[in-house]
């Protein structure tokens, strides 16, 4: 048998870093960042989340590069000792749980208010579950070979229909440029950091790639991609909305995409064409976060993975469940962004720095 | 205090339905593990019984011998046994072979006459010892190419079975085995099952050695290997493995040659049997090796690094490993120039789309989102859906089961009757159904163009797969509308992403993305800029051309 690599290509890792940021923040970025921010140069904060992230990520690379062929699971026990680098593991797990039932509950929401609006959430989430876990066996080289098929439908489409709504825009809605000087611009970071939670999957993802040096590389290119198209969709929706009609939307993307027909096409109207492709686009989500927390487990507990699947899909189903309207969605939302701070950006450069230290000691 | 905890913890209905969650696909899970503890158990049991073989080998003895052989295959009508005197010698010696399956021309002329009665005196002296005697019969008497010895019954058994003559000379317990086969074969013919427009005209035929002739005639290439196996344990068959020698991955011969020689099986009547044997996974929908009738296929898969099949008594070659794209690919996409062959590969892609997806599409833009399409259209549809008294999923499957029928029905029907059913199902059934408000005239079309399209897809059993499917994604359809249709695809894709032909990623060149393999994907760029061979196959010189 010809031997197909258990390790995935340096296209592949950035195809992976890109669909797990791409995700719940194509509909929400334009109405948490501006509810922030409060004036038209959202983009401009967007921007700065985006290399805020991108910093965070090259620490975070940077630690994994120092332990070749280990998950961060594995080596947190190295540097810290077993008792603490479990703890440690355990958390980032219980982030990635977290991650993916928010992943889940904000498809359920969605779907049953734009596309399925009398069928309950349960059966709308589980047949979704059953399918990322059928993907999730696959082990990493069939996820990301997956996340080679939908990346370039999803970006496909998402750019082509937001190119469709170019004649709503409005350039007056987004001036002036830094009007209320930089002060408002800084509130809003915080905001957007929800729509770029994904390259934390370098964490583990450093040790399953064929060229672990290009991981910079990797966290670069995948985190500006999302950018590049966050960018694009704020100034498109707030060009078409402007910042006091955003602001009354729950999801001012759809309502940007509903708000125009075209005719004359087999379709008019590209909500439903948008949300669908924006399922695939949170299966990707779903399923890599669903996989990093069923790798870590597996790792830490030497169960075997299969099991583990099983185990964690009443787990985040609970947690998918747990809020029980779209506002407490939202502010779970709030706190998965609010531990990236601590979980991505402060705990990596503490053990950079302190795996830097002991290797100067010794 | 446990107020507060309990305001945290979930309802209980929400814990049953995580239980739900947890259980299904759980039982799923376990059920096929133990589908396939069965199959194993099974091939172990079979290995352990076919241990024994019998060994029974020769004396010497003339007529003790013959008494053996006769009451193994004597009974048979067929078997015929010429016992006669070699020359003036007076030593005894028979001949046996089968009536229709010897050539009895070769037989008379080259091997009685020469024993009877070329055979001269001169040579007598000769003959004083065994081993001489026998070394003169195979170097000065016996005036044909193809001459073993076997001491074995059950050896010579079968060689006489295949058609082969054996020649007992009494006193040796060697008995020669002489080729004088001459089985029943056609001519070579056009293929039916992939006929081209432009491209050779020879197809397979069922004779395996005429099969391997036909691939050696396909141009002079030094290295093309043909590896010779049995298989079947009570009817055996020959079955060659070919390949490049010098492009094929010896890890891919190595693990089909594996996969061969676990074959544990009575007969083998079709290269269908070898295929299922030994793909990869039984339980997807999806072919796993490619059959064809064409050498030139064969050999342009040879080409790339692949690995045919050929089992004696069947047209048809099994290649192996296989990817989706194959499926969709026509020798011709090569033979004609690349623009047209181009654009005729995306319609084909644009008809696997069509076959398997747009019956689905139109069950949930009619019954879940009708605000999709054009208003103008939307309002026809329901208008001419206007007195069908059946959901859209129960009007589509009564149109699609009548087609499936009738071209069940038409693929068996002699040549003279089959455009007469085409014409009585296809027409007057759909004008009726829907004059008699069983269906509506866009079901019609849309059932017609699903049809059509799966007859565009050039590989005959990639087409079923796609049929089959299709009635899947029709039922998602219905339970979840475009909703529906999109976890269908995702699964569809989760599970093309996870299947492998012989190690390859069955959805490659798609994924893992691979710029050089597209150049022969979805576009077919010019011969030109197509430099090497697929990178998937990983193949020992991957130069095509410089």
């Amino acid at each position: 048998m010809i031997k197909s690599e258990e390790k995935i290509t340096t296209t592949q890792a950035i195809v992976i870093v890109t669909n797990f940021i791409l995700a719940t923040g194509i509909l929400t970025l334009p109405r948490t960042s501006v509810e922030k921010v409060k004036t038209p140069d959202v983009w401009i904060t967007v921007i700065l989340g985006g290399l805020i992230m991108i910093i965070a990520a090259i620490i975070m690379v940077k630690l994994s590069q120092q332990y070749p062929g280990k998950t961060f699971y594995q080596y947190s026990q190295e540097i810290l000792g077993i008792w603490i680098g479990r703890f440690l593991s355990i958390l980032i797990i219980c982030y990635f749980i977290t991650v993916s039932g928010f992943q889940v509950r904000s498809m359920a929401e969605v779907t049953n208010f734009f596309l399925l609006e009398s069928t309950p959430l349960w059966a709308i989430t589980m047949p979704f579950m059953w399918i990322g876990l059928y993907l999730v066996f696959g082990g990493i080289n069939t996820i990301a070979r997956m996340f080679e098929i939908i990346f370039p439908i999803t970006l496909f489409f998402f750019i082509l229909v937001l190119f469709m709504s170019f004649k709503l825009f409005e350039i007056d809605n987004l001036r002036p440029v830094l009007g209320d000087g930089i002060t408002p611009v800084l509130k809003g970071i915080p905001a957007t950091i929800l729509a770029y939670t994904g390259p934390e999957i370098m964490l583990l993802l450093v040790a399953f790639m064929q060229q672990p040096s290009k991981a910079v590389k990797v966290v670069i290119i995948g985190t500006v991609i999302p950018m590049i198209f966050y960018v694009f969709l704020v100034v498109m929706v707030i060009g078409a909305l402007s910042i006091e009609g955003v602001v009354v939307r729950t999801w001012p993307s759809i309502d940007l995409i509903r708000s125009f027909e075209m005719s004359g096409l087999i379709f008019e109207r590209y909500e439903s064409i948008l949300l669908v492709i924006w399922i695939m686009q949170i299966f990707a989500s779903f399923v890599i976060s669903y996989y990093a927390a069923s790798l870590g487990l597996a790792q830490l507990f030497r169960i075997k993975f299969n099991k583990i699947g099983f185990i964690l899909l009443p787990i985040i189903y609970i947690i998918a469940m747990s809020s029980n309207n779209i506002n407490e969605l939202f502010k779970l939302g709030n706190m998965i962004g609010n531990s990236m701070w601590f979980l991505f950006l402060g705990l990596p450069l503490f053990l950079l720095l302190f795996t830097k230290l002991r290797g100067a000691k010794s | 205090m446990w107020k507060t905890i309990a305001s945290f913890l979930p309802d209980w209905l929400i814990i049953i339905q995580s239980l739900i969650i947890f259980l299904i696909p759980y039982f799923i899970w376990r059920f096929f593990i133990y589908i396939r503890e069965r199959a194993n158990i099974a091939t172990i049991k079979q290995e352990s019984e076919n241990s024994q073989e019998n060994t029974c080998n020769f004396t010497g003895n003339l007529n003790s011998d013959l008494k053996f052989i006769k009451k193994e295959i004597g009974h048979n009508s067929d078997v015929h046994f010429r016992e006669f005197n070699i020359g003036n010698t007076g030593i005894h010696a028979v001949i046996i072979f089968i009536e229709g399956l010897s050539d009895k021309d070769l037989i008379d002329k080259y091997i009685m006459k020469s024993l009877m009665i070329d055979f001269s005196n001169e040579n007598i002296s000769a003959f004083m010892t065994e081993e001489g005697f026998n070394n003169i019969i195979k170097q000065q008497v016996l005036s044909i190419s193809d001459v073993t010895n076997t001491q074995n019954l059950n050896d010579l058994v079968m060689k006489v079975l295949q058609g082969s003559t054996a020649l007992y000379i009494d006193g040796s317990a060697d008995v020669f085995i002489l080729g004088t086969t001459k089985g029943k074969t056609r001519s070579i013919e056009e293929p039916i099952s992939e006929a081209l427009v432009r491209g050779p005209r020879v197809g397979f035929t069922e004779k395996l050695s005429e099969n391997t002739a036909i691939l050696r005639q396909q141009g002079n290439i030094k290295s093309l290997s043909f590896i010779k196996f049995q298989v079947g344990k009570r009817g055996n068959k020959d079955l060659v493995v070919a390949y490049i020698k010098d492009l094929a991955n010896p890890d891919l011969i190595h693990e089909i040659e594996k996969r061969i020689k676990k074959i544990d099986i009575d007969y083998l009547p079709e290269s269908g049997y070898v295929e299922q044997l030994i793909e990869d996974n039984y339980l997807s929908i999806f072919p796993q090796l490619q059959s064809t009738e064409r050498p030139d296929r064969v050999i342009s898969a040879l080409m790339e690094g692949r690995v045919a099949i050929l089992l004696d008594g069947t047209p048809f070659a099994l290649i192996a490993p296989v990817t989706f794209s194959m499926l969709l690919q026509s020798p011709e996409d090569y033979y004609e120039r690349w623009i047209p062959s181009t654009l005729i590969r995306l319609l084909r892609f644009l008809a696997a789309f069509i076959a398997l997806l747009v019956p689905a599409l139109y069950i949930s833009f009619i019954s879940f989102q009708p605000g999709l399409i054009p208003t103008k259209l939307a309002i026809s549809i329901v208008g001419s859906r206007e007195g069908v008294p059946f959901t859209v999923l129960l009007e589509a499957l009564i149109m699609e089961v009548s087609i499936e029928i009738l071209r069940e029905a038409g693929l068996r029907l002699p040549k003279p009757i089959g455009p007469a059913m085409g014409i009585v199902g296809g027409l007057i059934i759909g004008e009726a159904a829907v004059n008699a408000g069983i269906v509506s005239p866009i079901m019609v079309i849309v059932v017609a163009l699903t049809a059509i399209s799966s007859f565009a897809i050039p590989e005959y059993n990639a087409g079923i797969s796609l049929r089959v499917l299709r009635f899947m994604a029709m039922f998602c359809a219905a339970i979840f509308g475009l909703y529906g249709v999109i976890l269908f695809c995702l699964f569809l894709c989760s599970h093309l992403v996870k299947l492998k032909s012989f190690g390859i990623p069955y959805a490659s060149p798609a994924v893992p993305f691979n710029l050089n393999d597209w150049k022969d994907f979805i576009i077919r760029v010019p011969l030109m800029m197509m430099k090497r061979r697929p990178k998937m196959m990983k193949t020992k010189n991957s130069i095509r051309q410089k």
